[in-house]
């Protein structure tokens, strides 16, 4: 079976420090796997990897098929990716910031259909033609939020993409992920919010020191036995 | 890609107050330089027009004289201002404007703008080349400083990069947005220096001056790249934007302020030139070993007497049908012009190869391979000075050599007699032709491939830098 995302044997040594220790890792088209994990554990090293933004010391990472390392400018088209905190160009409006990400991916889309992407994002009317700059972060996300729905990519890579928005934000968001993965994008979204990961996941890995620890369907667990187990493997 | 970074580059700059008001104080300086340039050019260039008319008029409405007066009268020679002067003074300020042209004599040119203006003019003065060669480049620093830099900072270059866009378009991207940005500033400039030289007739249908008008905008154009290129390769291989700015600063110091006076010195201490006054003294000392036209005495003078008598085989000086101090004259002008010259190719020579220190100077350092390239495109550099200073010598020459044949021509007794004033006004005054493009650029090929060399090459390796950049 082709899997969307796959690691093998993946591993990177920084000068100083293990950021990840062999990882193997599948995920399939429309699964949503989050992975869990205190800071350091691996999880924003893994999401890097799979962008391309840093190289394996062993291992690979594949996209589609496609090994990542080897071929860091067509990956991208299969991917979209929403970081902790959304930053866009502040000198441009909301709706233009949207424009220029949308072409750069090769999408040419009309005022009306960019203007729709930001709606459905949840961007107020009123913002989308104001300087990003008088943006709030949850407004910056929204933007980021249609500017990967817009480029239609097969795989959503997220790093903390709720951590610091307000729950009717973060609720928005869930909502809108489990549409894309309805849709079959598959996610891999590292985060540190249980209860996020329990609403929306179908599965969950945990890591601790560079290794994914334990996988777990979601269905298979209520909200307190997935703390119970987080907490376990991080004393 | 690349059209659509270059566009937001573009917007978010003019949307950018602090450089929105950089950019119009550059502007109305560049604006004020070249309409004060052009000011200054109008107004040097009529006073040396009149006063190259008046002194022909003067020399042309001498009374009756004897041509060896007439000799030492001499004439002005005026160097007229070149047409795009007014963009780069270059050397102009510093060299002379006026050469006193007389018999046995090369004097050196003298009233430079320098000699009489305050001590202010130590401080450079605000020409459009100063403009472009010093203070654009700062414009394109605080430009450029964050390019990339600010972008890793904030997060941006992951999203940009997630887009499916290589680094290296980016790069070209921001290149071609912050191109876009220095044209506004500069071309309005530029574009006024156009219409004030179409505003002058003389110039208006003169492809040479349109075709050094547009070599000079061509090459400011190819010295705003590597600027660009240079500030966004720093910014990208910078993890901080302050980092950046710092070295870029340091990089416009280095290259527009100390390494120019280093080479300057360098040039200087490994070439010494003699001082006029030691010309004058090697000139007069060698001049001595040839027949001396004023005075009678003279062995060699005696000598050619001698071989006249025997030629027009007569026995005394009254009966020759020439007069032999006019032929006397005439070899020792010859003689003494021909010792100037060796001793001027000498000297020549030792300023050619400080020069040429410059010209290898501007393959470190792109300031000194725009700055001759830009005064030698306006003919204010020092090839075009010699040239003038050159004709000048020629003209000297001709002129004195004519006036020592006319006084030949009077035979014996001539010291008695005058030649009609009609005669003076039969002689041509000087005029001088400023030298042509293709002759400048014989000058300008080494500074040329400098800037040329700069340009690719740090594209080259700059990109290829940029491709090995670190992005978190």
């Amino acid at each position: 079976m082709t899997y969307i995302l796959e690691a093998k044997e993946l591993r990177k040594q920084y000068p100083n420090k293990l950021a990840l220790r062999g990882l193997n890792l599948q995920i399939e088209p429309g699964e949503v796997f989050c992975l869990l994990g205190q800071n350091g554990a691996g999880k924003s090293t893994t999401i890097n990897l799979f962008l391309g933004f840093v190289q394996p010391t062993a291992g690979a990472a594949y996209i589609n098929g496609v090994e990542v390392a080897s071929n860091p400018l067509k990956i991208k088209q299969y991917l979209a990716y929403i970081p902790e905190n959304v930053m866009l160009y502040a000198h441009l409006t909301g709706v233009e910031n949207l424009a220029l990400f949308s072409s750069l991916a090769g999408f040419r889309y009309s005022e009306k259909e960019l203007l729709e992407y930001l709606a459905n994002a949840g961007l107020p009317a009123e913002a989308v033609r104001r300087r990003v700059g008088t943006y709030s972060k949850g407004m910056r996300q929204k933007v980021g939020i249609a500017i990967a729905v817009a480029k239609h990519a097969k795989v959503l890579l997220l790093d903390e993409p709720t951590s610091g928005l307000d729950p009717k934000a973060s609720n928005e968001f869930s909502e809108l992920l489990r549409r894309l993965s309805q849709q079959g994008t598959a996610v891999l979204m590292a985060t540190h919010d249980l209860f996020r990961a329990k609403e929306v996941g179908t599965r969950v890995g945990i890591m601790r020191e560079g290794e994914l620890v334990d996988v777990r369907p979601t269905a298979t667990l209520n909200a307190n036995e997935l703390e119970q187990l987080y907490l376990t493997y991080m004393q | 890609m690349i059209r659509s970074i270059a566009k937001k580059e573009l917007v978010s700059t003019l949307r950018d107050r602090r450089f929105v008001v950089l950019s119009v104080l550059m502007l109305a300086l560049l604006l004020a330089a070249t309409l004060v340039g052009r000011a200054s050019y109008r107004t040097l260039q009529r006073e040396r027009q009149v006063a190259q008319q008046t002194v022909n008029d003067q020399f042309h409405h001498q009374p009756n004289r004897h041509p060896h007066r007439v000799a030492h009268y001499g004439s002005f020679a005026f160097r007229p201002k070149a047409g795009l002067s007014f963009l780069d003074a270059g050397l102009d300020s510093f060299t002379g404007t006026a050469v006193f042209l007389e018999a046995h004599q090369q004097n050196s040119v003298n009233f430079s703008q320098a000699q009489q203006a305050s001590s202010l003019i130590r401080f450079g003065e605000l020409t459009v080349a100063f403009v472009l060669q010093l203070l654009v480049p700062l414009l394109i620093i605080f430009l450029c400083f964050n390019a990339f830099a600010e972008e890793r900072e904030a997060g941006t270059l992951k999203l940009l990069l997630t887009q499916g866009v290589s680094l290296r378009r980016i790069a070209w991207g921001k290149i071609t947005g912050y191109g876009q940005a220095v044209a506004l500033v500069v071309v309005p400039a530029l574009a006024l220096a156009a219409w004030l030289l179409l505003s002058n007739e003389s110039f208006a249908n003169s492809p040479d001056a349109w075709a050094r008008l547009g070599l000079f905008g061509l090459s400011y154009v190819v010295y705003f790249f590597l600027w660009i290129v240079g500030a966004v390769v720093v910014s990208a291989r910078q993890q901080h934007a302050r980092t950046a700015l710092v070295l870029l600063l340091g990089c416009w110091m280095l290259g527009g302020i100390i390494l120019p006076k280093a080479t300057a010195n360098l040039g200087a201490n490994l070439f010494p030139a003699i001082t006029k006054a030691e010309l004058d003294a090697k000139v007069h000392e060698d001049a001595q070993k040839g027949i001396n036209g004023h005075d009678p005495q003279d062995a060699r003078s005696a000598a050619l007497k001698a071989n006249l008598l025997k030629k027009y085989k007569v026995d005394s000086e009254e009966k020759l049908p020439v007069s032999v101090g006019g032929l006397v004259m005439a070899e020792s002008e010859a003689y003494t012009a021909k010792v100037y010259q060796q001793h001027f190719a000498t000297l020549n020579h030792t300023y050619e190869r400080q020069n040429a220190l410059t010209v290898w100077a501007g393959l470190l350092n792109p300031y000194q391979a725009i700055r001759p390239l830009s005064m030698g495109l306006a003919g204010s550099d020092f090839a075009h000075y010699v040239h003038f200073q050159q004709a000048a010598e020629d003209y000297r020459y001709q002129l004195v050599q004519r006036l020592n044949a006319l006084q030949t021509s009077m035979g014996y007794g001539d010291k008695e007699r005058k030649l009609d004033a009609a005669t003076w006004r039969a002689i041509p005054t000087f005029a001088y032709e400023a030298p042509v493009l293709g002759w400048a650029l014989g000058y300008l090929v080494g500074p040329a491939l400098a800037l040329l060399l700069w340009a690719v090459g740090l594209s080259w390796l700059g990109l290829r830098a940029i491709d090995k950049t670190s992005i978190v």
